[in-house]
C-alpha cells in the first residue's frame, strides 16, 4: 500500500494465528516505517492484540514472519526481542519501587550503577516522574503509574515501542491528556510504535497511520485524514466517525435513496442507475430552511455543546445532522449532502465517487 | 442503663419492641454472643494454662489456692522431654522445606499450565485427605518394613511430609494463579529469562501464599502424633507423641506445662503468618479451578 | 513438575490404600504379608476375595455402634461449624465494629493451639472439676452434668477445632461479595434478613459446601480429640481403628473401619468436587 523507501520499522509479513480453534490473525500484512506511530484500530475480537502479543514474542506466529530492521524475530523469545511492551493494566510490579520497576531490565544486564541511575533518571525525566523515583506503585495515580510503564519500557532504548490500549484504565479526562504526552514523547524520541485501541477518537488523534482490522485482517491502513475522508470499506466507514447510510441510487448532481427522495449532492456523477451504498458524514448534511434540498422533518434535536445534532426523518429514512449552535432550526428543513461515498459490496467506489466539496 | 439491662434479660418478652429498643437488644446479643464466644474459644486455653502454675485448687475455685513453680523445674529436670522437644525442633524444618521443594514446581505447574489431567490430580491430592490417616498407617508399614524405614529419620519424615501435600500443593497454587500473567510478561520483555522471571518476580509475589502454605505444613509436622509414634517407635518420640503418655501419666499440672512449651512455636508461627491466614491466603486454596 | 508430588502420594497412599482394599478383601499376600504375620484373627482368602472380615466387623454390635456415634458426632458437628461460621462471617462482614473484630480475632485461636493441648484444655475445662462445672455450682446449679469423656466433650472440640477454617472460608466467600451487590438489594427494599437470603446466601454456597465437606472428612478420620476426650466406649471410628490396631493386634478389622470410614468421607468428598466443578463450569459460561 504505502511505497516507502526507508527500510521498514517493523513487518508483518502474512502473519497467521489460531487460538482455541479460531483463526484470530488471518493473513496479516502490514508495514510500519522507523519512527512512524501506527495505530491497531478495532472493535474486540478483531486480533489487534492478538498482532501485537506476536510482535512482542508472547505468541508464536502459525505462519508468516515478523521482521524489525529487515531481521527476522518471528522465532526469537521476548526477551530476546527488541521490543518492549506497554501492558493494559500496565503490569508494574507491586513488590518493587518506581525505580526498580524502570531499572529492572538494565540491572540485569549488569549495567554499572552509575549508568543505571543516569538512564532511569533521564527517563523518568522524559516522563515527568523524577519525584516518584521511590514510590511503589500502589502509591501513586493511574496516569502515573501509565508513565512508570511507559518509562520501564523506553529505557531499554528498545527499536520498536508496543502499547496495549495503554489508556482504557484511565478517565476521559486524563485520557486526552496523557495520550498527547505519550505522542509528545514518541515524536521526541522518534520511535517505531504500535499503539492498541479500540478507540477511533483516540487513533486518529496521535497516529502517523491506522490500520483498521476486523476479522483478523486489515480493512484499511491510511494516515487519520485519508481514514475518515475515505473509508474504503462500509465496516472502515461505520467504525470511524458517524455515518447515515442510504440504499439509493446516483444521478449527477443528486443522490436518490430509498422513498424516491431526490437530495442534491454536490459533485455527484451518474453511475449508469444500479443502486448502491451512498455514506454521508452527519457534518456533510447542509441544512436550510429554504432552497432546493430535500424536505426533511426535524425529530430531535441534541445539543452538543460546541455544535448541535439534528435528528430528522427524511422521506423514509433518518438523517443525522452536526450543524452549529447558533443554526436556528424550524420544524420543516431543506437538506443536502455536500459530500457523498459510495460502496458498491462493502467496498470503496473510486470511480463513482463525488468530487470533495471546496 | 436500665433499657440496655432490661432488652438483654429480656429478649423475648416483648414481641415487637420499637426499633431503638430493638437495636439495643441486637447490640447485648451481639456483647453476649462475643462472651460466650470468649469462654468458648479462650476459656479452656486459660483454664490449662492457671494449671501449670497451681500447687492445690480445690474444687469448686476459680483460681488455685496454693501457687508454684516445681512443675515446671520437673518438666526442665526431665531428660527425655528435653530430647523430644529437640527432636520436634529437628523434623518440622526438615519437613517443611522437604514438602515445599516437592509441592511447590507442582504448585506452580497447576496454576500455569492446562496440562490434560490437571483437575483429575488436583483432586486426587484431595483424596488422599480422605482416607482416615490410621488406616493409612497400618498398611503404610508393609511399604515402610519393604524400603526398611521403620524406625528411621526418614521414615517418620515421610510420615509426617504425606500430611502437608495437600495444603502445600493447594494454597500455593492459588497464590500463584492471582498474579497477572502480565507481571511476567513484562519481565520478559525487560530481557529476563524464564528462571528469572520466577525468582525475581513470582515467587516475591507469591510469597505470601508460599509462607502460610509452609507454617501450615511446619505446624502440621510439628503436630504429628500418630504417625510419628508408629514408624518412629522407639527412636524417634517428638513432643506430641510424649504428650500422649504424659496425659495419661503424669500430673495434670505437668501435662499443662509442656501443653505450654508445645504451643509456644505455634503461637510465634501463626502470629507470623496472622495477617496473610485472615487476608484470605488459606481459603484460597481451598477452591479448586 | 507435577511428578513429584504425584509420585510421593502414589508410592505413600496410593499405593497403601490399594494395598489395605487388598487386605480387608482377604489378601495377606504381597505388600500385605509382613503386616499378615503378627495380626490376629485374619481372614484369609484363598480363591478369589472374602468379604468375610467386613461381615465380621459390621456384625459387631460395639462396631455398630462406634459408627452410628461417629455418624452422629460429624453431622452435629458440621452443622454447628456451619451455623457459628455463618453466624461469625456475617457479623463481621456487615458490621465494623470493635465487638466485630473481636469475634473475628477470638474464632481463629484455635489456629495457633496444636490439637493435642486443645483436646486436653477442652477435658480439663469441662471435667469434673472444671471451669464449667464450677460455674454450674456457683450459680446453684449442682447437678449439671459432667461433659468431659462424654461424646459431649467430643463434639465440643471437634467444633472448637474446626471453627477458625469455618471462618476463614465464610469471610473470604462474604467479603468477595461486593458492596454494591448489598446495596442494591437493600436499595429495592429488601430488609436485612431478605438480603443475607436473597443475596449473601445463594451467593456463599461454595464456601459453605467446602466448610461442610472438609469439617466432616476432618471428624470422620480424626483421632485426638475423641481420644483425649470421648469415653472409652462408644467412641469415634478413628479411636476403635487405633484401638482394634494396636490393643487388639487386628489390623485386618482396623482396615475395615478405615475402608468403610473412607467411604463416608469419600460421599463428602464428592460433594465437595461436585459443587466446584459446577461452579468452575458456571465461572466458564460467563466469562
Amino acid at each position: 500500500m504505502s511505497e516507502s523507501t526507508t527500510p521498514a520499522g517493523l513487518l508483518i509479513d502474512r502473519v497467521s494465528k489460531d487460538l482455541a480453534g479460531r483463526t484470530i490473525v488471518d493473513d496479516m500484512q502490514l508495514e510500519v516505517r522507523a519512527g512512524e506511530l501506527t495505530c491497531l484500530l478495532g472493535p474486540s475480537g478483531c486480533g489487534k492484540t492478538t498482532t501485537l502479543r506476536m510482535v512482542g514474542g508472547f505468541l508464536q506466529p502459525d505462519a508468516g514472519a515478523i521482521l524489525i530492521d529487515g531481521v527476522d524475530v518471528s522465532r526469537l523469545a521476548p526477551e530476546k526481542r527488541p521490543t518492549a511492551m506497554v501492558f493494559q493494566n500496565y503490569a508494574l510490579w507491586p513488590h518493587m519501587s518506581v525505580f526498580k520497576n524502570v531499572s529492572f531490565g538494565l540491572r540485569l544486564r549488569r549495567l554499572p550503577r552509575r549508568e543505571i541511575r543516569d538512564r532511569v533518571e533521564q527517563v523518568l525525566e522524559l516522563v515527568g516522574l523524577t519525584h516518584h523515583m521511590n514510590s511503589f506503585p500502589a502509591q501513586i495515580s493511574g496516569g502515573e503509574q501509565q508513565r512508570v510503564a511507559l518509562a520501564r519500557a523506553l529505557v531499554l532504548e528498545p527499536k520498536v515501542l508496543l502499547l496495549d490500549e495503554p489508556l482504557s484504565n484511565l478517565d476521559a479526562k486524563l485520557r486526552v491528556r496523557v495520550r498527547e504526552d505519550i505522542r509528545e514523547i514518541q515524536q521526541r524520541v522518534g520511535i517505531t510504535t504500535v499503539f492498541v485501541t479500540h478507540d477511533q477518537d483516540e487513533a486518529l488523534s496521535i497516529s502517523d497511520r491506522i490500520a483498521v482490522m476486523s476479522g483478523g485482517r486489515v480493512e484499511q491502513y491510511a494516515d487519520p485524514t485519508t481514514l475518515y475522508r475515505e473509508p474504503a470499506t462500509h465496516f472502515v466507514a461505520s467504525f470511524v466517525g458517524a455515518m447515515n447510510f442510504y440504499t439509493g441510487t446516483v444521478a449527477d448532481g443528486a443522490v436518490e435513496i430509498a422513498g424516491g427522495v431526490r437530495v442534491p449532492c454536490e459533485g455527484a456523477r451518474r453511475n449508469g442507475g444500479a443502486p448502491v451504498e451512498i455514506g454521508v458524514r452527519p457534518e456533510d448534511v447542509m441544512v436550510s430552511t429554504a432552497g432546493d434540498g430535500a424536505e426533511a422533518h426535524v425529530l430531535r434535536e441534541i445539543p452538543r455543546g460546541h455544535y448541535k445534532e439534528l435528528v430528522m426523518q427524511l422521506g423514509e429514512a433518518e438523517v443525522r445532522a452536526f450543524v452549529g449552535p447558533e443554526v436556528s432550526t424550524s420544524e420543516r428543513q431543506r437538506v443536502r449532502f455536500a459530500r457523498a461515498v459510495v460502496y458498491a459490496e462493502g467496498v470503496l467506489r473510486p470511480s463513482t465517487e463525488p468530487a470533495p466539496l471546496r | 442503663m436500665s433499657v440496655v439491662e432490661q432488652a438483654a434479660v429480656l429478649p423475648a418478652a416483648r414481641p415487637r419492641p420499637r426499633p431503638t429498643a430493638r437495636s439495643v437488644a441486637l447490640r447485648s446479643l451481639g456483647v453476649v454472643f462475643v462472651l460466650a464466644l470468649l469462654v468458648f474459644m479462650v476459656g479452656p486455653i486459660l483454664w490449662l494454662a492457671l494449671r501449670a502454675f497451681s500447687n492445690v485448687w480445690p474444687y469448686p475455685r476459680f483460681l488455685p489456692s496454693d501457687w508454684t513453680m516445681k512443675w515446671w523445674h520437673s518438666v526442665f529436670a526431665d531428660k527425655s522431654l528435653g530430647h523430644s522437644i529437640k527432636l520436634s525442633f529437628e523434623f518440622a524444618p526438615v519437613v517443611t522445606v522437604a514438602s515445599a521443594v516437592i509441592c511447590l514446581p507442582a504448585a506452580y505447574a497447576f496454576s500455569r499450565f492446562n496440562f490434560p489431567g490437571r483437575r483429575f490430580l488436583l483432586v486426587s491430592l484431595f483424596a488422599t485427605n480422605a482416607f482416615p490417616k490410621i488406616g493409612l498407617y497400618i498398611s503404610m508399614a508393609g511399604v515402610f518394613y519393604t524400603f526398611n524405614l521403620m524406625g528411621t529419620f526418614l521414615g517418620v519424615v515421610i510420615v509426617q511430609l504425606i500430611g502437608t501435600v495437600v495444603f502445600m500443593t493447594w494454597i500455593p497454587t492459588a497464590a500463584f494463579s492471582s498474579i497477572p500473567r502480565s507481571l511476567e510478561e513484562a519481565a520478559r520483555d525487560a530481557g529476563a529469562g524464564p528462571l528469572r522471571v520466577f525468582f525475581r518476580i513470582t515467587f516475591p509475589l507469591a510469597a505470601p501464599g508460599i509462607f502460610v502454605a509452609m507454617i501450615l505444613s511446619f505446624l502440621a509436622s510439628f503436630d504429628e502424633a500418630q504417625g510419628t509414634f508408629l514408624v518412629g517407635i522407639p527412636n524417634y518420640i517428638t513432643m506430641p507423641t510424649e504428650m500422649y503418655t504424659l496425659v495419661l501419666n503424669y500430673p495434670e499440672q505437668a501435662a499443662a506445662v509442656f501443653s505450654i512449651l508445645l504451643a509456644i512455636p505455634s503461637v510465634i508461627l501463626m502470629s507470623l503468618a496472622r495477617k496473610h491466614v485472615m487476608g484470605g491466603r488459606l481459603a484460597e486454596g481451598f477452591q479448586i479451578r | 513438575m507435577v511428578l513429584p508430588p504425584v509420585a510421593v502420594v502414589a508410592v505413600f497412599i496410593g499405593f497403601p490404600v490399594g494395598a489395605a482394599i487388598a487386605y480387608t478383601l482377604g489378601k495377606t499376600g504381597g505388600p500385605n504379608s509382613t503386616i499378615a504375620l503378627i495380626a490376629q484373627r485374619q481372614h484369609v482368602a484363598k480363591h478369589g476375595v472374602t468379604f468375610a472380615a467386613y461381615r465380621e466387623v459390621l456384625g459387631n454390635a460395639h462396631v455398630r455402634g462406634d459408627l452410628w456415634a461417629t455418624v452422629w458426632v460429624t453431622l452435629l458437628t458440621i452443622a454447628a461449624v456451619v451455623v457459628l461460621s455463618w453466624a461469625i462471617g456475617l457479623y463481621v462482614r456487615l458490621s465494623d465494629t470493635w465487638i466485630a473484630r473481636t469475634v473475628s480475632a477470638l474464632s481463629v485461636i484455635p489456629l495457633f493451639i496444636p490439637v493435642v493441648i486443645a483436646s486436653y484444655a477442652i477435658l480439663t475445662f469441662y471435667a469434673a472439676q472444671g471451669f464449667i462445672k464450677t460455674l454450674a455450682y456457683h450459680v446453684g446449679w449442682h447437678s449439671f452434668p459432667t461433659l468431659g469423656y462424654t461424646m459431649w466433650a467430643v463434639v465440643i472440640g471437634e467444633v472448637w477445632v474446626n471453627v477458625p477454617f469455618g471462618v476463614l472460608m465464610m469471610s473470604s466467600g462474604l467479603n468477595s461479595v461486593p458492596n454494591a451487590l448489598i446495596e442494591a438489594a437493600r436499595d429495592s427494599g429488601a430488609s436485612l434478613p431478605q438480603t443475607i437470603r436473597a443475596v449473601l446466601l445463594p451467593m456463599n454456597v461454595i464456601p459453605t459446601v467446602i466448610v461442610a465437606t472438609f469439617t466432616g472428612i476432618y471428624v470422620l478420620g480424626s483421632f485426638t480429640v475423641p481420644y483425649l476426650t470421648g469415653p472409652s466406649a462408644p467412641n469415634l471410628m478413628g479411636v476403635s481403628m487405633s484401638q482394634f490396631f494396636q490393643s487388639f493386634n487386628q489390623p485386618q478389622q482396623a482396615e475395615v473401619m478405615a475402608m468403610i470410614v473412607f467411604v463416608l468421607a469419600a460421599g463428602l468428598g464428592t460433594i465437595y468436587v461436585w459443587a466446584n466443578m459446577r461452579a468452575a463450569k458456571r465461572a466458564s459460561q460467563t466469562s
